[in-house]
């Protein structure tokens, strides 16, 4: 957990919270979030019962570009692009269709893509961004504390603000006064709640 | 003669060898399975003899190994089929027993997660009746177990091993009644265990189910069964062709005191009722052919010397 500047998981039960520990790290690594959470509060009461998940998120602002993952060749009269991995192979794809037809893009095998006289420069391609990480974090980061949560917890409350979130869940019905709850655990980090 | 559990690994050429003399011995092979160049099979032989099996079976490079969970149905009763408990640890759990030779069932519940909204319907309540033991996987935390297992445990008959995140001694103090085996510190988790001491904790959940099922096989010897349940296998398999043309992987399922019969009940519990044993006695006088909660299978369970007075 060296990314992570703060994790901590407070549990009236001493092993209970030692466990709880050990999942939210396992999820959080198998989900990739490792490196985008900041700071991360987990309380958990099974005796109330409830579960309070509250953290910080680093700013994300790589944005994925053709450059990043392909090596785009000029030649005379085409542009031949040499990927290493296909993660974003698709959604280029995509956008050279949309930006310069079909038929000026193809794509002879796996790892190769060849562009014939497309109106741009290959500085241009290379500067086309591909795909935002950062869009479908929230949802990761949702679906990432619903996995950690014990799984009875089903009414829950998320809020999520800029860099901020928070995670409310039980089994029976959430108290009013939660955000006080929710407030004092953003002050154990240091920090103020949203 | 005592028949006692055993595995035989070694290579297909010549198994047959070995086949012939576990039947010839007065043993049953409860299940066969030959993967690529390899045969595993899972029998029931007499102690005396397993000597004579090494033996014979050491240039065909045959291994035999004491697997005390061979003829066992087992319940691995998981809180629920999420993410939070699949793959880890219910799947891990249920493999490792299979590993040895038990035919491991998951039965999860509709209602099993959380505290207050726990819940265990009757049919779940049957279908885990039906096996010879059942393991409860619990979540991690004293509170919950102590909350809930009242009403998991209601109307369960077979034997309880309860695994669960709390120390083992701290689960004997939470539960009352007690139940028949705790194993702590194997709660809820969400990696594979392929540590040592991972593994040291499924060994430990092994030892614990192996001691709880003896003392069951102690408890059904002291008023013997009249017939041996693996015994049956061959004649159902002989009388009733029509077990030969079920897919599933074990069609009929060897449990301590009874079979599991994957046939349709209504069309053939009459005939499975007229197995003749021997000397003209029939299934159906020594054991009680009952419809199962699973799918519509048969569920045979065999009665006691006490009951019938006969013993085949």
């Amino acid at each position: 957990m060296q990314t992570v500047e703060y994790f901590e998981v407070e549990c009236p039960e001493a092993l209970g919270a030692e466990y709880y520990k050990q999942i939210a790290n396992d999820v959080l690594l198998d989900h990739n979030l490792l490196k985008v959470v900041d700071k991360l509060h987990i309380f958990i009461d099974p005796k109330v019962p409830i579960f309070v998940a509250v953290g910080l998120l680093k700013k994300i602002t790589t944005r994925i570009r053709v450059g990043d993952f392909a090596n785009v060749n000029p030649q005379e009269g085409k542009m031949t692009l040499v990927t290493s991995d296909e993660t974003y192979l698709a959604p280029m794809l995509k956008i050279f269709w949309e930006r310069f037809s079909k038929d000026k893009v193809e794509q002879p095998d796996r790892f190769t893509v060849i562009l014939y006289n497309v109106p741009a420069t290959p500085q241009e391609i290379e500067e086309i961004v591909v795909a935002d990480p950062s869009e479908s974090l929230h949802k990761d980061l949702i679906y990432a504390l619903r996995c950690i949560a014990p799984e009875g917890f089903r009414l829950r409350s998320e809020v999520f603000t800029g860099t901020k979130f928070t995670f409310v869940a039980s089994e029976n019905t959430l108290a009013e006064d939660i955000g006080t709850l929710v407030a004092e655990k953003f002050r154990l980090m240091g920090e103020v709640p949203p | 003669m005592t028949l006692v559990p055993v595995t035989y690994k070694g290579g297909i050429y010549q198994h047959d060898i070995v086949v012939d003399l576990i039947e010839d011995l007065g043993g049953y092979i409860v299940q066969k399975h030959i993967i690529a160049q390899e045969v595993v099979l899972q029998c029931f032989v007499p102690r005396e003899d397993i000597e004579l099996i090494r033996q014979i079976s050491r240039p065909l490079f045959g291994d035999v190994t004491d697997s005390p969970l061979v003829g066992t149905e087992i319940a691995i009763v998981s809180m629920s089929l999420e993410i939070h408990h699949l793959p880890h640890p219910s799947c891990d759990i249920a493999e490792y027993v299979r590993r040895l030779g038990a035919k491991s069932n998951m039965v999860s519940l509709a209602r099993g997660p959380g505290k207050r909204i726990a819940g265990l319907n009757d049919e779940e309540r049957d279908v885990i009746n039906e096996h010879d033991i059942a393991v409860y996987l619990m979540g991690n935390f004293e509170t919950c177990i102590e909350y809930k297992i009242p009403t998991l445990r209601r109307g369960i008959e077979v034997p309880i091993v309860l695994c669960g995140g709390p120390d083992k001694e701290v689960l004997k103090r939470i539960i009352n009644p007690p139940v028949d085996g705790y194993v702590g510190n194997v709660g809820r988790f969400m990696r594979r265990t392929k540590e040592a001491d991972e593994l040291a904790k499924l060994d430990e959940i092994i030892d614990e189910i192996t001691r709880v099922l003896e003392k069951k096989r102690e408890e059904i010897a002291k008023d013997p069964l009249s017939v041996y349940p693996a015994r049956l296998m061959g004649l159902i398999r002989e009388q009733v062709p029509e077990i030969l043309d079920v897919t599933s992987p074990t069609p009929l399922t060897v449990q301590m005191a009874g079979l599991r019969v994957k046939l349709p009940y209504d069309t053939f519990a009459e005939k499975v009722k007229k197995v003749a044993i021997e000397d003209g006695i029939t299934l159906g006088e020594v054991a009680e052919i009952l419809p199962s909660r699973m799918r519509d299978y048969i569920i045979v369970r065999v009665l006691p010397f006490s009951e019938t007075n006969i013993a085949v």
